[in-house]
């Protein structure tokens, strides 16, 4: 059996539907899992089955879509299922790995006012985070950064650990909640924010889907899976995928993170007014009963 | 001063262990590199001095006189029939995984993307494997990449005649196709550009892009009609 650390393109390597496991995907999994059972151990604390399984199941989509077949399918052959890894690495590997890590954790692993935390603050200040991401999104996938480090395994093993730890940077102000993480934002700066990026994440999805030619020559001379899918549709349709995943989907988060505050201030308001009225009615009850010395 | 010491050698772990792991994942992917079937570059073909992509013929050659059949059963005399455009000639099989599609689907799609037409360039695709390759199985082949494409087949002794005068290597069984369909054969690699006259002018290796042929496919035109 064919066995490699870390997905990456062959130039020239017909594909087969040969099991090939990469031992570096499981690997970071088995570390991702146990290291996240081991810190509870060590801390004595009962693991949150709820927090475990959100953890869990963004380890899974790191694995899904890192493994054999996708993960080969995604660096060698196809652009489409490229940009379907980067989506999933960022829209739900990365969100769900937050979701799953308890305050005490993150204040654990990044105590206060250590180096590690300091470090942790900076780059996850919001307007940091948002150049951050957005210089990684650009950065590694130009055609240059593609062609050259996705034809090793250390270097596709680079690219998508840049893609998980910029999406993890991006969402931590969006996701952690105050008082625990000062440098949480709420709406409607949180609305604006993930509005931002998708906005900027349509500029590499418009070159992807409007080239007249294929921009990455590692996709363009990939032996094809199959007759009739040319490289170009693959390259359109990967902009489609971006545009899709990274816009539309972002979209309907932005709209329900707005929907879900709109419903809450609207909540807020009126149990302020409830208790205005409440005031106001005793008050009143207060004056009658006053005015009245026979009741 | 104790806690300063406790201070380093905790450093001194944590950088153990980054170490550690480092040289883990450097063994691994050592331990595990790919095996190269086709060493291409994803870069494409280096422009040239002259401002082509394709590289100049060394020696001078001239379109193959052999008479090959083409899809409809009419006979095809390569040396006569193919002068007037300038031609682009290609050797491979219908059954070929990786070279054959990737190059054709480069010219089909560069041609429309330059504007340049098959009345004015003949694009020709040679079988080297007469015993899979009947008319309808290149017919169907070509079709994936354009129906203008001319497809011929003949005697596997006059197709490595017509290889032969132009100094290529003759096919080659390389062994199982890992797809498991039948065996892989070897082939020119590249693509042979004609002027109308019958001389050849220019090569494609593999590894040339749509954009190296689209910046030529004009200039065949324009400069070989």
């Amino acid at each position: 059996m064919n066995v490699a650390f870390w997905c990456s393109s062959t130039p020239g390597q017909i594909w087969t539907w040969r099991y090939t496991p990469f031992l570096g995907v499981w690997a970071v999994a088995a570390a991702l899992v146990g290291g996240y059972v081991l810190a509870h151990r060590r801390a004595g604390r009962r693991v949150d089955r709820r927090l475990l399984r959100r953890w869990v199941l963004g380890v899974l989509a790191l694995v899904v879509v890192s493994e054999w077949p996708i993960g080969q399918l995604g660096v060698g052959y196809l652009a489409t299922v490229g940009i379907a890894r980067y989506i999933v690495y960022t829209f739900v590997a990365a969100p769900l790995l937050i979701a799953g890590l308890p305050d005490w954790l993150v204040e654990r692993w990044f105590p206060a006012g250590t180096r590690r935390e300091r470090v942790l603050r900076s780059l996850t200040y919001w307007p940091i985070a948002l150049l951050i991401f957005n210089a990684v999104l650009i950065g590694t996938h130009l055609p240059v950064t593609i062609d050259t480090l996705k034809t090793t395994q250390l270097g596709s093993f680079g690219v998508d650990v840049l893609h998980l730890a910029a999406a993890l940077t991006w969402w931590w102000p969006a996701m952690r909640r105050a008082p625990a993480e000062p440098n949480a934002i709420e709406e409607p700066l949180r609305a604006f924010y993930l509005f931002a990026s998708s906005v900027l994440m349509f500029v590499p999805a418009a070159f992807l889907t409007f080239s007249p030619l294929p921009l990455y020559g590692l996709y363009e001379l990939a032996p094809p899976l199959w007759l009739g899918f040319d490289p170009l549709q693959d390259q359109q349709s990967a902009g489609i995928v971006m545009n899709v995943g990274g816009g539309f989907v972002l979209w309907g988060i932005i709209a329900s993170l707005f929907l879900r505050w709109a419903a809450d201030q609207q909540r807020s308001d009126e149990r302020a007014r409830r208790e205005r009225d409440a005031a106001t009615l005793e008050r009143i009850r207060a004056l009658e009963h006053d005015g009245d010395p026979s009741a | 001063m104790a806690e300063q010491r406790s201070r380093r050698v905790r450093h001194t772990a944590v950088r153990g262990r980054i170490a550690a792991a480092l040289t883990v994942v450097g063994l691994l992917a050592a331990a595990c590199g790919p095996s190269s079937a086709t060493a291409i570059a994803a870069d494409g073909l280096e422009r040239q001095p002259d401002g082509w992509h394709g590289l100049p013929v060394e020696h001078d050659r001239s379109l193959p006189e052999v008479t090959l059949e083409d899809v409809d059963g009419d006979q095809v005399d390569l040396g006569k029939d193919l002068l007037g455009t300038p031609t682009l000639l290609f050797f491979g099989y219908s059954s070929c995984p990786d070279i054959c599609p990737i190059h054709l689907a480069a010219i089909g799609s560069a041609m429309g993307t330059a504007g340049v037409t098959f009345d004015e360039l003949d694009v020709v695709f040679v079988s080297v494997d007469p015993e899979r390759d009947t008319p309808a199985r290149i017919e169907d082949f070509l079709a994936n990449f354009d129906e203008r494409m001319i497809g011929l087949h003949g005697e596997l002794d006059v197709v490595e005649d017509a290889l032969g005068q132009l100094d290529l290597g003759g096919p080659v069984v390389e062994g199982p196709d890992p797809r498991g369909e039948g065996d892989l054969i070897g082939h020119p690699a590249q693509v042979i550009g004609f002027d109308a006259d019958g001389q050849a002018r220019r090569t494609w290796p593999f590894g040339a892009r749509r954009s190296d042929w689209v910046a030529d496919l004009p200039r065949v035109v324009t400069e070989w009609s």
